[in-house]
């Protein structure tokens, strides 16, 4: 069991995280996760633009315009 | 007010691009991996007995800068004695002597090291003798060992077992607090829209429905992390334990409730019955993830049994990521929510045109 | 009417209702008995300790389930609509609860009997078993109290057996893990004392169902 684990872990010690690597995962998550950002950032514009465009067809003055 | 609408989703980001960075980019610090018989004998300097030669292995130390400064300590409770150092081999690799009495106070021991750079390390029963007479009055003269930390950058605690994936941590947690958060907003949703008089609207109901779509969603990542994280740590991908079945209802739970609400049609009896199942499953959840896993024996950390890692001894370096993790994924949950909730709201306005 | 006689009246009127219509409950006891011969012809009666719990259980619970998930006579919507105007919601769902727990309690009595005639006590001996039967009366207690409710839900959402499972199921699974649990503390010669603190949580899981159902009744009940 203690010898599985340590052949597990050196060579992802020297491999991984010695040689940099880890910052290009590190890198292409932060991308991801700004990229993720942006995405909803669009879609909530969309969303309300959509919104208002359709409430103006709707007689009934703004229902459930709050939240 | 439009700024700070601005403000928190960007700062919920800007929060994750700053965890996922240190997640993966701080280095892990040094720690003792094992003490490996190699069943040879060794020659110690000042002393006119062969030894029993042992190899320390540690994972990220760094023992070839003043290896001269190297010691090594057996503890068996108060009982501590220093072994010799043979022969560094490189900055993780190193060959001790087994220089002991015959008659010992007991079989396993701990092994400590001390290491300018590295500071006091700790291997938990690192060292287990067949064949010694044990005496458990036996005792050796008390040695001081000055315990002191490393001397090295930043860096997250090296955990037996855990290693590396301690970075899990930064993802796998945080999923289950956004998880509570959502039901939480689910379930005072359910609540106002009980409590309203008959004839009211389903906005709470719309509320609730999306929270738990998006709690859904975190709910999934948790488990998928967190089966990842066993497999590793335990070896398997699911073991049987109070806090992971618990987990694993409570997703069954709100997949009831996600499908209750496609097989109802009336849009009032629907918003009605799915508060219903929905206080019903929250307090499920509590049930489950607070107060069964308290009562029972568990693997998981927090719960007693597991010796490695516990969630009381987040060290400094770890509640630094932890902490802006937490806030970061419980604003992107909360993001998601409310655009989840505006679709709803949407489609449901585009519906009622379509019927004019 | 006071509240007693109220509940007094529709535990009757049930009851009435299951015995007049006998092929309903025979179908149900057929049902067990025939899981339980299923098992026995699996495993004779050698089954070993962790086999004989999980069969128990398994048996125990979908008997359970499927003695609950039947209509229910007065899920009838002009029953219902009578029933509105007559008694309380609570009074109802007491009833309903009193009458589960009774109709599950023979249920899970009647196959538990059979399980033990067929697959043998080897496991069990005097108080053990006794104490084993104490945790399928308080098991089916905790699932009567909960599918009461449940089974109401489901009927007012208009789905059929798959709905009460689809709910039901995960709902119940906290019950099944402290169930089996006991049982297998108890088969492993754990003393009673040491395991009975199961037998609490579950009454503290059934009086925690009920009190949920007593408060949300009202709302589904309702128009």
């Amino acid at each position: 069991m203690m010898l599985n684990t340590l052949f597990q872990a050196n060579p992802i010690e020297g491999f991984f995280f010695g040689s940099g690597k880890s910052m290009v995962v590190g890198g292409v998550a932060v991308i991801i996760i700004v990229g993720l950002g942006l995405w909803m950032w669009r879609m909530e514009k969309r969303i309300q633009q959509l919104d208002e465009s359709a409430s103006q067809h709707t007689d009934s003055p703004n229902e459930s315009a709050e939240a | 007010m439009h700024m700070i609408q601005r403000s928190w989703k960007i700062g919920g980001i800007a929060l994750l691009a700053y965890v996922f960075w240190t997640t993966f980019t701080v280095p892990l610090g040094p720690g003792l991996l094992e003490l490996r018989n190699l069943e040879r004998a060794a020659v110690v300097d000042g002393l006119d007995r062969k030894v029993a030669a042992y190899e320390l292995i540690g994972l990220g130390t760094h023992w070839a800068t003043r290896p001269e400064d190297l010691s090594v300590v057996l503890r068996k409770k108060e009982n501590l004695t220093s072994l010799p150092v043979v022969e560094v081999i490189d900055d993780t690799h190193a060959v001790i002597g087994l220089a002991i009495p015959d008659t010992l106070p007991s079989r396993s021991w701990d092994v400590l090291i001390n290491h300018p750079v590295d500071g006091t390390l700790f291997l938990q029963n690192g060292l287990f003798l067949n064949g010694v007479s044990v005496d458990e009055t036996a005792t050796w003269p008390a040695l001081t060992l000055t315990e002191f930390p490393a001397d090295l950058p930043h860096h997250f605690p090296f955990q037996p077992r855990i290693f590396e994936t301690i970075r899990n941590l930064m993802l796998h947690v945080p999923m289950w607090f956004t998880m509570f958060l959502l039901m939480g907003i689910a379930f005072v949703a359910s609540i106002r829209q009980l409590s309203q008089t008959s004839g009211g609207s389903s906005l709470f109901d719309l509320r609730a429905e999306a929270s738990v779509q998006v709690g859904m969603v975190f709910g999934v990542l948790g488990l998928l992390t967190g089966s990842l994280w066993a497999r590793y740590t335990w070896g398997a991908w699911w073991v049987d334990d109070p806090q992971l079945n618990g987990a694993l209802v409570t997703v069954l739970v709100y997949a009831g409730y996600l499908i209750l609400r496609g097989s109802v049609e009336d849009e009032r009896l629907k918003a009605r019955l799915s508060a219903v199942y929905n206080l019903f499953a929250f307090v499920i959840l509590m049930i489950l993830l607070m107060v069964l896993p308290r009562f029972t024996e568990s693997l998981h950390p927090g719960k007693g049994g597991n010796p490695g890692f516990n969630s009381y001894d987040l060290d400094s370096s770890l509640r630094a990521v932890f902490y802006p993790a937490v806030l970061g994924w419980m604003l992107l949950g909360t993001w998601m929510y409310r655009i989840r909730l505006q679709a709803t709201q949407l489609n449901q306005k585009l519906h009622r045109l379509n019927d004019q | 009417m006071s509240v007693l006689s109220n509940i007094r009246f529709l535990l009757h009127h049930a009851i009435r209702v299951e015995l007049r219509n006998r092929h309903g409950i025979a179908g149900l006891l057929v049902f067990a008995v025939a899981a339980v011969y299923t098992c026995y012809q699996v495993t004779g009666t050698h089954a070993e300790q962790e086999s004989w719990n999980a069969l128990a259980w398994v048996v125990l619970l979908f008997a359970g389930f499927n003695a609950v998930s039947k209509p229910w006579a007065d899920d009838d919507e002009g029953v219902r609509a009578f029933l509105v105007h007559t008694v309380r919601p609570q009074e109802w769902l007491i009833a309903r609860t009193l009458y589960y727990m009774l109709l599950l309690g023979t249920v899970s009595t009647v196959t538990f009997a059979t399980f033990l005639l067929f697959l043998g006590m080897d496991h069990l001996s005097g108080w053990t078993a006794v104490h084993y039967y104490a945790g399928v009366l308080l098991t089916s207690t905790a699932l009567a109290s909960l599918l009461a409710m449940i089974q109401a839900l489901a009927s007012r959402a208009g789905g059929g057996f798959s709905l009460i499972a689809v709910l039901g199921l995960p709902l119940i699974l906290p019950v099944i893990l402290v169930s089996t649990r006991y049982g297998g503390d108890l088969m492993r010669g754990i003393a009673f004392a040491d395991t009975a603190h199961h037998l609490l949580f579950l009454a503290t899981l059934t009086a925690g169902f009920s009190a949920l159902g007593y408060i949300l009744f009202p709302y589904l009940w309702r128009d």
